[in-house]
C-alpha cells in the first residue's frame, strides 16, 4: 500500500534548487530589505533562538543537531 | 580484519568528523571565516543547510586545502585558479563552498573587504578544543547581501533580530 507521496526526481530537485538560487531583481531586493522587522517577527525569532540555545547549549551541539536533522530530512524526502 | 573494516567504511561512507574539520582549519593558521547558514546555526538560529561556506584569504587557500585534505576533501581548482576565479569548492561526501577573493561587491554596489571582516571577527567554541572563526553579526549580514536571493533576505531578518539583542559595547 502506498501513501501516494513520491520523492522528487533529481531533475525536479535541480529545477527547484536553480529557482531558489536565482537572485531577486535589485529593485525587489531593495524593497524587501526596507521592510522593517515587526515586534511579532522579532518575538518569534527570539523564542526560536532561546529554545535552540537552551536545548543545544554549545555551537558544537547546534551544528551536530543540524547535521542529524538534515540527514533525517533528506532521508524522508528521498 | 582491519582490511575488511577499511573496505566496509569505503563502501558505506564514513561519518564526517566535524570537530576534526574545524580543529584542522584552526590549526592551519589560514585566515578562514565561516559564513553562510552554518555560521547562523552556530550562533543559535535553527536552520537547515547542506553545505559549509567559508571566506578564506586568497593567500591562505593552500593551507586551508591542505588542512582539510586529511578528511578526503578535494579542491575543484588549483589555488592559482581559485584566486583568479574568486571561488572554488572542496568536496567528498561533504560540500564546502570557498570564497577566495580579497573583496566582494554586492549587486547594489557595496564593496566588502575580507581584511575588514577579519579585523572584526569573533570566535566561538564548538567545545573547549574546537574554535571556529566567524564574521561579526553586522558583517555576516553584509555577506548575506552578496547573492541577493530570497533566502538571504530571510537570513538577514533573523540576523537583525540577533543584532538587536547584542549588548552594545
Amino acid at each position: 500500500m502506498s501513501d501516494g507521496i513520491r520523492p522528487a526526481s533529481p531533475e525536479t530537485r535541480a529545477r527547484l534548487k536553480a529557482l531558489a538560487e536565482q537572485p531577486l531583481p535589485l529593485e525587489e531586493w531593495r524593497r524587501r530589505l526596507a521592510i522593517p522587522l515587526s515586534p511579532e517577527e522579532m518575538e518569534h525569532t527570539q523564542a526560536l533562538v532561546q529554545w535552540f540555545r537552551r536545548r543545544y547549549p554549545t555551537a558544537g551541539d547546534r551544528l551536530a543537531y543540524v547535521r542529524r536533522a538534515y540527514k533525517r530530512w533528506t532521508g524522508q524526502s528521498g | 580484519m582491519n582490511a575488511i573494516r577499511d573496505i566496509l567504511s569505503t563502501v558505506e561512507g564514513t561519518e564526517f568528523d566535524e570537530r576534526g574539520f574545524f580543529q584542522r582549519i584552526a590549526a592551519s593558521g589560514a585566515r578562514a571565516l565561516l559564513i553562510g547558514r552554518r555560521a547562523l546555526v552556530a550562533l543559535g538560529l535553527p536552520l537547515l543547510t547542506a553545505d559549509y561556506d567559508f571566506w578564506v584569504h586568497p593567500e591562505d587557500t593552500e593551507n586551508f586545502n591542505a588542512a582539510v585534505s586529511v578528511l578526503g576533501l578535494v579542491a575543484s581548482h588549483t589555488s592559482d585558479e581559485a584566486r583568479k576565479r574568486g571561488r572554488y569548492v572542496l568536496e567528498n561526501d561533504e560540500h564546502v563552498d570557498v570564497l577566495a577573493a580579497r573583496t566582494v561587491s554586492t549587486p547594489d554596489g557595496l564593496v566588502v573587504a575580507f581584511d575588514d571582516l577579519w579585523s572584526r571577527r569573533q570566535t566561538l567554541h564548538l567545545d573547549p578544543e574546537t574554535p571556529v572563526t566567524l564574521p561579526s553579526l553586522a558583517d555576516l549580514i553584509l555577506t548575506k547581501r552578496f547573492a541577493q536571493r530570497p533566502k538571504d533576505l530571510e537570513d538577514i531578518r533573523l540576523l537583525l533580530t540577533l543584532l538587536r539583542e547584542e549588548p552594545k559595547s
